[in-house]
């Protein structure tokens, strides 16, 4: 079973990494586990004029893996098979397109992640990823 | 000092303001954080310091600058003109794979260097568009300098993100872009001599129609440019289980 686990580096994120693992125990195999981080678009054309995309990317890749850390430390000590993965776009978009090139079974994910305003201003992840999805969503509190 | 807050103009314009500080200004923090990022640790605190005291230095020159060079004839039909462009050019999708040739700066003065360049452009924009809605008004256009100072020193991410999460965002700023440049082009002294014999209606119709060709010339173009986004592959790495040495 292919599950597909959103991060975002926050504490609730990393509930359901903690929710997959436990979730070992009564599925029959081992799930085999991706992780996503999705990184906002910050680059705009006035900021490509000036900076390069290695630039670009490399900050990308390092508050990507910075986001991942925990979450990988989690299923590392959990010793259970998995894969990471970052994009750059729009979150929910970016969740739903990972997991449909996947082909992952199911999206495990927090249902608040983000802080209250970030979530007032730029509408719930979750909920949109659980809208545009064909697999099914799970929530986790 | 008092009539400022019952004239619902001023109002207006300090919204103006303040709108196109932010949808301005955020580059310039991103560019001066970005810039710094290849610099050995122990100078990026330093690069920082020099490129956002510089840029903000620079801001307040442009500004005065604008505010004098305003006051000649002609000026502001080519600050119109201007605007008109700047606001185009918020609708423009970026281009990808642009930047590939820019050399990543290694050691501090490159980088100094690189925001100040990046902030004289940035900062053009900026104050043309501040100049054009503060309508030679001074205390407006200190004001819009005040605004945007944070918004260099302090990259607000979330400002960026909503600006990607809702494009609505940037086509009313380019279309706030367009009504101001329409505005400023009825200000310039060429254009109020002719005015004085323009009906009252057309005072009102060159901004509304400056807005419209800002959105209407920047959506076709976007058009043109047009390629399905996709959120874009940066890293991706397996991990198997069962061991520690896998890192």
């Amino acid at each position: 079973m292919k599950i597909l686990i959103p991060i975002d580096g926050s504490a609730n994120a990393n509930r359901a990494v903690e929710h997959v693992i436990a979730s070992r125990a009564w599925l029959k195999e081992a799930p085999q586990v991706f992780l996503l981080n999705v990184q906002w678009k910050l680059a705009s054309a006035n900021v490509k004029m000036f900076i390069n995309q290695e630039t670009i990317n490399a900050y990308y890749r390092e508050e990507g893996m910075a986001a991942l850390a925990a979450a990988r430390a989690l299923l590392d000590t959990a010793g259970l098979a998995y894969s990471y993965h970052i994009s750059v776009g729009l979150p929910a978009e970016a969740i739903v397109q990972y997991a449909r090139e996947q082909q992952v079974d199911q999206i495990v994910m927090s249902a608040h992640g983000q802080g209250m305003l970030s979530e007032l201003l730029l509408g719930s992840v979750a909920g949109k990823v659980a809208q545009l999805a064909p697999m099914p969503v799970m929530l986790t509190k | 000092m008092m009539e400022w807050f019952s004239n619902s103009q001023m109002w207006i314009a300090l919204l103006q303001i303040i709108a196109i500080d932010i949808l301005l200004s955020g580059d310039n923090a991103v560019v001066i954080a970005l810039a710094c990022r290849n610099l050995p640790p122990e100078q990026r605190k330093k690069g920082v310091m020099w490129g956002v005291g510089g840029a903000v230095t620079l801001r307040v020159v442009l500004t005065f600058f604008a505010v004098s060079l305003l006051t000649l004839p002609y000026i502001k039909l080519v600050g119109a003109a201007l605007l008109l462009w700047i606001g185009v050019k918020l609708l423009l999708p970026e281009d990808e794979g642009e930047g590939e040739h820019i050399k990543a700066d290694t050691h501090l003065w490159g980088a100094v260097r690189t925001i100040i360049v990046a902030d004289f452009v940035m900062s053009l924009d900026n104050v043309i568009g501040v100049a054009a809605a503060a309508k030679g008004h001074m205390g407006l256009l200190v004001f819009g300098l005040l605004i945007s100072i944070p918004l260099i020193v302090w990259s607000s991410q979330l400002i960026l993100r909503l600006m990607d999460r809702f494009p609505a965002i940037i086509v009313l700023g380019g279309a706030l872009l367009g009504y101001v440049a329409g505005e400023m082009l009825l200000s310039d002294p060429l254009v109020q001599h002719w005015g004085e014999s323009m009906p009252h209606w057309l005072h009102q119709a060159v901004p509304a129609l400056g807005a419209l060709l800002v959105v209407v010339l920047g959506k076709w173009l976007a058009a043109r440019a047009w390629h399905a986004e996709k959120a874009l592959d940066l890293v991706d790495e397996q991990v198997t289980g069962k061991s520690d040495n896998t890192r």
